[in-house]
């Protein structure tokens, strides 16, 4: 099961940085980020990063909000319409999700869309079923 | 022959007879005071006998009474009548702790009317007026208080209630109204609707007199009302505890409020002596209703801090004035016409449990409008990232705090640890707030 870094945050100049710069002690690589803004002044912030436990304990050490969350991650192709196929299929799958991140993989010229999801286990299946490809966790937190 | 005066009888009253009247009535008082199980308990023990007082400076031998004293014996403790003979009570808001509750008779609530006609009148107002009052019904004072007084004054009173701008600017012009009472940081907003829609409320409306009060304001910001309206407009001090509006008004020549001598006692003290301060020196404002049956009230301190102003009004009023009200010797602050006291926020906050109990308040003026605006910590072992749970929490507590102290917060979740911890007196209140007018 993958999972993704979801951290509470203010809306204020050096917030941000005060999380970049504990995973940057940390020697933690972000692999792929996304902002959730509410009209309230604060949102949250989704990370997929190569060590989500460990930077699930350093930003909590720091008396930061944080959360992990499992993710599912698919993979795509990387070309015009891949995500439109991809999405088709998630639908016919009759699976909703809450967030996405996509991101592209390099060396095998391919795509990844994650996901997050409420039910977990039930989605997979229906993924499964529908034939779409469901990547491995090493793939989704990349080389470390 | 004009009239000048709503009750030239008593508003002229030179100083000698208004002392006596005075004095007759606050002996009056402390016999029917006793009558209450809390005050025959105090004047019992401080051995206080009825119709001792000669002199109006006597009154400084009396003992005080104070909110926390109306809280500790509510509801009845104060009461000097059987519940039979109570027709009206008017509370303070609060689901925590006791509210301060004032109960009237029919005496009481004739005695108020009258009070607030002869407010009206001294600003202006006459029975030839359309009277439009912007204000909220129900518990609050404002809204039957003036309701009451203008009907007695005789003017056409529109009850129009707080807030719905479009609609306010629609009666106001339908029936042309050409006087209103509302709170000041209403009336910045208001202004700004009536822009909106393309109309100018100089030209467009027929208002002549404004009256503004519940409210800290300066003199800036009336004039400022003054001139986005084309208005003469008149301040208004009332508490809940004296009644409501009618307490002190302003009359045509606005320079100062004449507080209502025959009905009151006024004094100003130093609130840390608690000595009486020279006219026109500032101190906290102690009052005695002198004609209440219900619930009298002996030396209650307001905490509002204010001054006598030295010397008459040209008006002919004899009745001394108090300046505007310049703050508090508590941490009660008003915002939305609604008096709140910080730690009604804090009861709300301590019983969520998903949030810490620090907090912090910041009055501003957003688009016109005052906010209050609470910031509150989410904990850290609560939070699991999902955004439909926070806004779900943020709403509970908007709601909360709205049902405790009335007025509509917006509430701010901050990180963890982002608020100053509580020790001692940490400072929980900031007030930015422009109303809406500068």
């Amino acid at each position: 099961m993958a999972y993704e870094v979801s951290i509470f945050l203010e809306n204020k100049i050096g917030h941000f940085e005060r999380i970049t710069h504990v995973l940057k002690e940390a020697q933690i690589n972000i692999r792929s980020m996304a902002i959730n803004d509410t009209a309230n002044g604060w949102g949250i912030l989704n990370l997929i990063v190569n060590e989500p436990q460990k930077a699930f304990e350093k930003l909590s050490a720091k008396g930061i909000s944080v959360a992990l969350r499992p993710v599912i991650a698919l993979e795509m192709r990387d070309e015009a319409g891949g995500l439109d196929d991809l999405l088709m299929q998630v639908a016919q799958a009759g699976v909703n999700f809450n967030n996405a991140v996509g991101r592209i993989i390099q060396e095998t010229q391919t795509a990844i869309l994650i996901l997050n999801i409420e039910d977990y286990q039930e989605s997979i299946d229906k993924l499964s079923k529908q034939g779409v490809k469901i990547l491995d966790d090493q793939t989704v937190y990349g080389k470390s | 022959m004009t009239k000048h005066f709503w009750q030239e009888e008593f508003e002229t009253l030179g100083k000698k007879d208004l002392q006596k009247l005075q004095v007759e009535r606050l002996n009056a008082t402390i016999t029917n005071a006793s009558r209450s199980s809390f005050y025959s308990k105090l004047f019992g023990k401080k051995n206080i006998q009825p119709g001792a007082i000669t002199d109006i400076a006597q009154i400084a031998e009396l003992p005080f009474t104070t909110k926390q004293d109306l809280r500790n014996h509510f509801p009845y403790g104060f009461l000097t009548l059987p519940k039979k003979d109570i027709i009206r009570l008017h509370s303070s808001s609060g689901t925590t702790g006791n509210p301060t509750v004032i109960f009237h008779n029919r005496h009481d609530l004739n005695s108020w009317a009258n009070l607030m006609a002869r407010s009206l009148f001294c600003a202006g107002v006459r029975d030839t007026d359309v009277f439009q009052n912007i204000c909220g019904y129900g518990l609050f004072t404002g809204g039957l208080g003036f309701q009451y007084g203008i009907e007695t004054l005789g003017a056409l009173s529109i009850p129009a209630g707080a807030g719905n701008s479009l609609r306010q600017i629609k009666l106001m012009r339908d029936y042309g109204t050409t006087a209103a009472h509302a709170i000041p940081s209403y009336l910045g907003r208001l202004y700004e609707v009536f822009e909106a829609e393309g109309l100018d409320p100089k030209k467009d409306t027929q208002l002549k007199t404004l009256v503004i009060g519940a409210e800290p304001h300066t003199d800036g910001q009336r004039k400022r009302i003054e001139e986005m309206f084309g208005v003469k407009a008149y301040n208004s001090f009332g508490l809940s505890e004296m009644n409501g509006p009618g307490v002190a008004f302003e009359c045509t020549y606005q320079n100062g409020l004449h507080i209502w001598e025959d009905a009151y006692v006024v004094e100003i003290v130093n609130p840390d002596t608690l000595q009486a301060v020279p006219d026109g020196e500032y101190g906290e404002l102690v009052m005695t209703t002198l004609d209440r049956q219900a619930m009298p009230l002996i030396r209650y301190r307001t905490r509002d801090i204010t001054r006598i102003l030295p010397g008459q009004c040209e008006c002919g009023r004899t009745h001394r004035r108090i300046d505007r009200i310049t703050g508090r010797t508590d941490d009660m602050f008003i915002i939305k016409g609604c008096n709140v006291f910080p730690m009604q926020i804090e009861g709300v906050l301590m019983k969520i449990p998903e949030v810490g109990s620090d907090y912090m308040i910041t009055l501003e003026t957003m688009n016109g409008v005052d906010e209050m605006v609470v910031e509150v910590e989410v904990r850290n072992d609560w939070f699991q990232g999902d955004i439909r749970r926070l806004d779900k929490l943020s709403k509970t507590i908007t709601h909360q705090i709205r049902d405790e102290v009335l007025a509509k917060p917006i509430v701010k979740l901050v990180e963890a640890g982002s608020i100053p911890k509580s020790e001692g007196k940490a400072i929980r209140v900031t007030d930015n707030r422009k109303n809406g007018l500068n």
